[in-house]
This record gives C-alpha cells, structure tokens and sequence, in this order.
C-alpha cells in the first residue's frame, strides 16, 4: 500500500489550528469583559422605588389608623415628615427626597364624596360610615437621576350595615377598603356593638355584596345599632342605623 | 460503466475533514473543560437583589412586621423563617434598629442575633452585602425600625 506523499493542505491544518486558538482566547476575553462591565439595569432601582411606595402607604394607613382612634388632623403630615427623615436614614448616599401634598378639598372617590381635611376625612354614625386619607407623593433619588416621580397613596375603609334583625340578635354589615376590595378574616376582636356583647362573628359569600359579615349578639332589644370595626391596619369605622 | 480512478483531492477531502474535527474538538474542550472565574460584580447585584425581594415579599404579606413589632419570641422565629427563603449555602445576619429621636439608631436584637453562619464569615469574606430596609410601624404607631440584612456566599 503507498500513500501518495502530497504535502498540499498542510497550511491549511495550521490554519484551522490557528483559528481553534483564536475562538478560544476570543470567548475568554469577551466573557471577561462581559462579567466586567455590568450592564445598569432599570430593575434594580425599581425595587428601590416599589419598596418606598409600599412603605410610604404604610405610614397613610398608619396615621389614618391615630385620626381615627383619637381625631388628631395633622397626624398624617407629621408622620410624612418623619418618614421624609427616617428614609435617608435608611437608604444613606441613594439621595432619596420624597415630598407630599396631602388632599384638602373634595374628591370623588369609592361612590361617594370625600372631604379631605389635610389629607384625613371620616364620615362615621351613619349606615355607610368611613374613614379615608389620600396624600400625593414626589419621589426624586438623585443617585440614579429620578426626578418627578409621582404616585397617589390612598387608604379607606368602609362599613355599611346592611340589616338589623332584633329577633334572632343578628347584623348583617360589610366592609370595604380601597378599590372596593372588601377586607377578609375579621374576627370577633375586630367589631364592637355599643352596649351589647358580640357571641360569634362569621361570613359568607354573596353575590351582591361578595362578602358579608353577620354578627351574632347576645342582646340586641332595638333595632338600630351602632357598630364599630378596625380592620387589621388598626382603622376604625363607625356605622350606626 | 467504469468509474474513473481519480485519485486527486482525495487528501483534500480528509484534511476538509480533520479540521472540522480540529475545530469541534477545540471548542467542546473549552466548554466542558474550563472552568470560568465567578465575577464579584454579578455575585454582590444578584445577592443585593434576593435580599431585596424577600424582605419585600415577606413585608407585602404582612409576615415582616409581625415579626418585627412582635415580642422576642416572635423575633426569634424570623431567623428559621429567613432559612426557608434563602438557598441553603448563603449566610445571613439581619440586625433590627430603632430610630431614636435624636436621630441615632439602636439594635433592638443585640442580644439574640437572628444570623446563619459564624460571626467571621462576615468579616472576612470581600463580597458581603449589605440591604437596608426600613419599616415605618404599626397599626397607630408611628415606630420606625430599619433592617441591616447582610448576605455572603458559603
């Protein structure tokens, strides 16, 4: 057997051996640079910004909680300019400026008229009973050059006491909060009936008011009641017959 | 029919074929047989992140603040919770402080730490992590608490 000495084709082999090392020190070089410079990505500040929105509403549903437990009106901007304080603590060198204008007029809102008092309002000792605040919000983080970015925080909560059956010592009421999302898992603690003591506390389903409460008392002689709730923010409506 | 013995190009032919071999081989051995160094950039974003999303996720659910505003006990039982959201190699140390008026912070659990890991590892580890959170009260109280959540890899 003889194998024709041709020596045609060896550059070539030196060739692709050249280019197998070229890819290979190109991957690890682009990957090097890859890992190096990071690309800024616009989601990463987003946490930032959701995490102080989320807690900016924390501090709305907890100074409305305090107007509604002892009627002070400016609690709301005092706890808002607290919170402007606290959140450069917390978030040192990201430059984060928050800024508030609190409602103080009428607004249109949940199908019904609210008339906000430096950010605060409550309309209590009727059927549809309900407190609320609402305050506007101007978030600017210099560290990434956010500027102007604005958000409404409200906070409500609604009772409406639907029936009041003095014979079977039971009131049928539900309760709202924003977006007529109506509050689940009230127990017993959460609702009081002025003079009367309250046995058991359950819900059903309906597809009118979606969520019902009936409140189960163990005396209940007239047959307009006065109602009181406090959702799990600590909020409390008043509702009377 | 004859064919015709031709016999040029033939070794043009396998060599075509060696170096497509040649090249294959190259690039398989450098995927299954390099190992790529970890880049501290992406390990530090991507641990900032996760620190970020749990204490978010479990302040949406109402879980963070009854644990932070709760009694010792209930502070004490964040550390097995944190255990379940993290992956099983990450180290954690969250400390708790209140704002004073005066405006300086004080660790509220000094002394039962709610950490995995030993104390060093923390120290001496060069991609620690450090996310603040903040948390403005409860129910009425305006009791503003911040969370230092450190992360290292093990």
């Amino acid at each position: 057997m003889k194998f024709a000495r041709n020596k045609k084709g060896q550059f070539i082999v030196i060739a692709v051996l050249m280019i197998a090392l070229m890819i290979i020190a190109l991957s690890v070089t682009i990957f090097g640079m890859r890992t190096y410079y990071k690309q800024e990505q616009w989601e990463e500040y987003m946490t930032l910004i959701e995490q102080v929105k989320l807690n900016t509403g924390d501090v709305v549903d907890i100074s409305l909680a305090a107007y509604t437990e002892d009627n002070n009106t400016i609690i709301l901007n005092d706890n808002l300019n607290r919170w402007q304080k606290d959140l450069g603590k917390a978030h040192p060198g990201h430059g984060i400026i928050l800024t508030y204008e609190s409602a103080d007029d009428v607004v249109q809102a949940y199908g019904t008229s609210i008339d906000y008092d430096q950010g605060l309002a409550r309309q209590w000792n009727e059927s549809t009973s309900f407190s609320a605040a609402n305050t506007t919000i101007t978030l600017n983080i210099t560290s990434i050059g956010l500027e102007g970015y604005r958000f409404v925080v409200t906070s409500f909560l609604n009772l409406t006491i639907l029936s009041v059956d003095p014979s079977s010592k039971v009131i049928n009421a539900t309760v709202f909060r924003e977006d007529g999302v109506p509050v689940t898992e009230l127990k017993k603690e959460n609702f009081q009936v002025e003079n009367v003591s309250i046995t058991s506390v359950t819900s059903y389903y309906d597809q009118q008011h979606m969520l019902v409460y009936t409140i189960r008392c163990d005396d209940l002689e007239l047959s307009n009641a006065t109602l009181t709730v406090w959702d799990q923010r600590g909020i409390k409506v008043v509702s009377k017959t | 029919m004859s064919l015709k013995n031709n016999t040029t190009g033939q070794m043009r032919v396998i060599e075509a074929i060696i170096s497509a071999f040649i090249i294959l081989s190259a690039i398989t051995f450098v995927n299954v047989y390099s190992v790529l160094p970890s880049s501290q950039e992406y390990e530090t974003s991507d641990l900032e992140k996760m620190g970020y999303n749990i204490l978010h996720d479990l302040d949406e659910s109402g879980i963070l603040v009854q644990f932070v505003y709760g009694t010792q006990t209930d502070r004490e039982n964040l550390m097995p919770t944190l255990l379940l959201f993290f992956p099983p190699d990450l180290y954690f140390d969250l400390g708790i402080y209140e704002v004073l008026e005066n405006g300086t912070l004080s660790i509220v659990n000094q002394d039962y730490p709610i950490r995995f890991g030993a104390p060093e590892v923390f120290q001496e580890s060069n991609s620690t992590v450090s996310v603040s959170y903040i948390l403005p009260g409860h129910q009425a109280q305006y009791d503003p608490r911040i969370l230092i959540l450190q992360l290292v890899r093990g």
